[in-house]
């Protein structure tokens, strides 16, 4: 049996080493790839349940890599921090590989999907490195570990818009991360140290002798997560790659790997510059700004989307501005919203992608246009879909409305009671967004859309869409998917309710990240 | 604003400099197979930083001789660091290149901007 000290190390290696094996699995038998790759996922995701048992009780697991210490070794941790990172990435992986079963043999050439599973099992156990790992260094290769594998999940399905977005998405994830390295280097410079906690150390007490060589390094890291996390100015690359990927890769993408980046910027400003520092620095108030841009901007790109994955990037867009703003006011109440919108949003913006292709699936539409009469044929995912525009928009009984409710009283203690209107503003922006889809499923009968969407079609995606509009007129009948996309998708959307009636109980854990982190 | 300090810590200084010119080669170039030069440039830029940031004035290569130990090793680590940043900056460009083996066959050019009048 394997020492509980060496197990947060099993929780990457049990990702990494299927990964490798999954190219000769696609090429002998390449049926057993999907579950294999469930099983991983399962396994991966029991592996972070069981070490996450022992961070509720407070614990930390340290573990230094090949057994040297820090200054000198590589750290990685559990904490709470990546405890509930890791519960989240993997639980939501586990789903969408169960998701992916089915829905890929409609979106993908067979040859590519023994690959896909690769670049999938990649990019999540890379996402679990970056959020567990201590050093700076070991940081950056998970970074492009990530970037890398993210990247081609978007092109897995070769389409040529799916190479340009995911060119697109390459190059500026690369400057990204080439300021990012830039930053860790100043940091390197200063403190001489690679591990968060000693530079941290060192910094604070070195911290006025290199104000400017700081501030630098602070907005080095501003501008390379920011473009990878899509922060708003610099979310070009974010619609195209999220809207062109097969609907599993979207989802992976715009629930999780755009907030592992956030976690790691957190985790730079509040171990390494340490919280004082932040407090003083001006690009706290340049991350306000942009935030509050991001909310109101990704709103009204969102709003004149006509494609259904291309609303959802926008609207992805935008609420990594409310998680930026609660990173951004950066007191204890705004973190705990800025987490718990970091997972309320993983879980419903996974629900609506899952909708989307379980959608795509079913009725091979594309367009929001489209949607008429959904309500009576796949009522499953229109109620999912209800959900999760529900919580989207912050209507009570559901999670967006406790992290938005949470953000509101951030502000209020950060001394900044205006960004309340703004979140109310954004609120309604989403709803704005969101309602025309549902009126659109529950209210429209399905002989109106034929005038309304097929004059912005040019015919393509309207006739494979014909075989689903005509034998069920408006009789009710229940989705015509398989199971593996139905669990999912209602999975997802009952983590939702459920955050929303419990979330309350998750304040307290949620607590002890802000006083591990903040001090 | 001291000059003098600029002068002496050039190599940081141009290094600079030089991830400033791959970032704009990245940003500005339309042809493709420059942007990723670009890229290539930057990159190398920052391995340059790197390395001169574990340099030390008349340091010794940091191979510990246990007959004559010297006073004074330059920083092996940023070196280290940057073996793996080089790889990484390796499998970056081969990946973008292949992507843009499969633009080139899709749009029978490598100017970027001629994708949107051809799409």
């Amino acid at each position: 049996m394997i020492p509980l000290s060496k197990m947060p190390l099993i929780l990457i290696l049990a990702g990494l080493i299927p990964a490798f094996t999954m190219p000769a699995l696609a090429r002998w038998k390449r049926e057993l790839c999907a579950p294999y790759a469930i099983a991983v996922c399962g396994l991966v995701f029991s592996v972070a349940l069981y070490l996450f048992s022992f961070v509720v009780r407070g614990e930390v697991l340290p573990l230094y890599v090949g057994g040297w210490e820090p200054p000198w070794g590589i750290e990685i941790a559990i904490d709470p921090l990546s405890g509930m990172m890791a519960i989240l990435i993997t639980g939501l992986a586990l789903l969408i590989a169960i998701y992916s079963y089915h829905a890929l043999r409609k979106e993908m050439k067979a040859e590519a999907r023994g690959w896909y599973y690769v670049e999938f099992l990649l990019c999540m156990v890379a996402m679990l490195g970056l959020v567990i790992t201590k050093d700076l260094f070991n940081m950056y290769v998970f970074i492009e570990v990530v970037g890398l594998s993210a990247c081609a999940l978007v092109v897995s399905k070769g389409e040529r818009i799916a190479v340009e977005a995911s060119l697109k998405y390459l190059i500026l994830a690369t400057i990204g991360s080439g300021f990012v390295v830039f930053g860790i280097g100043f940091i390197y410079m200063v403190t001489g140290h690679l591990n968060m906690a000693m530079a941290g150390q060192v910094l604070v007490e070195n911290a006025s002798r290199y104000p400017y060589l700081l501030w630098a390094a602070m907005s080095f890291f501003v501008v390379g997560f920011g473009v990878k996390s899509a922060l708003f100015p610099l979310h070009l690359w974010l619609p195209d790659a999220h809207s062109s990927a097969p609907s599993p890769s979207s989802a992976v993408l715009s629930s999780l790997v755009v907030k592992v980046y956030i976690v790691a910027l957190f985790k730079i400003f509040f171990v390494v510059f340490g919280t004082v520092l932040y407090q003083e620095s001006y690009i706290r108030y340049l991350i306000l700004i942009l935030a509050s841009a991001a909310m109101v901007g990704g709103s009204l790109f969102a709003f004149v989307q006509l494609e259904l994955k291309r609303r959802l990037a926008y609207s992805t867009v935008a609420q990594i501005g409310y998680i930026y703003l609660g990173i951004g006011l950066g007191t204890p109440w705004a973190i705990v919203a800025a987490f718990m919108h970091l997972i309320v949003h993983a879980l419903m913006k996974t629900c609506l992608f899952l909708c989307a292709g379980a959608i795509y699936y079913q009725t091979g539409r594309k367009k929001v246009t489209q949607l008429a009469g959904l309500g009576a044929k796949m009522p499953l995912t229109a109620a999912a879909m209800t959900v999760a525009s529900f919580s989207m928009v912050g209507i009570p009984l559901t999670g967006g409305f406790i992290s938005k409710f949470m953000l509101a009283r951030g502000s209020i203690e950060a001394g900044y009671p205006y960004f309340i209107i703004l979140i109310v503003v954004s609120g309604l922006l989403n709803a704005m967004y969101y309602f025309p889809i549902l009126w659109q499923i529950y209210f429209v009968s399905p002989g109106e859309h034929d005038e309304h969407g097929e004059d912005q079609e040019n015919g393509t995606h309207g006739n494979q869409g014909d075989h689903g509009s005509h034998d069920s007129g408006g009789s009710f009948k229940w989705d015509q998917i398989p199971l593996t996309m139905k669990i999912p998708i209602a999975a997802t959307a009952a983590g939702v309710v459920v955050l929303g009636i419990v979330g309350i109980f998750m304040f307290d854990y949620l607590q002890k990240i802000v006083s591990l982190y903040l001090g | 604003m001291n000059f003098e300090a600029l002068l002496t810590n050039y190599p940081y200084l141009v290094s600079v400099i030089i991830f400033a010119v791959g970032t704009l080669i990245v940003l500005t170039q339309p042809n493709l197979i420059k942007k990723v030069i670009g890229l290539n440039v930057m990159t190398n830029a920052i391995f340059l930083f790197f390395i001169a940031l574990g340099n030390i004035e008349g340091g010794e290569a940091p191979i510990v001789d246990p007959a004559a130990p010297a006073v004074l090793y330059v920083n092996p680590l940023p070196s280290a660091l940057i073996l793996t940043g080089i790889v990484v900056s390796f499998s970056v460009t081969a990946f973008a290149m292949a992507l843009i083996v499969k633009l080139y066959f899709f749009y029978g050019t490598l100017n970027a901007p001629d994708f949107m009048k051809m799409r």
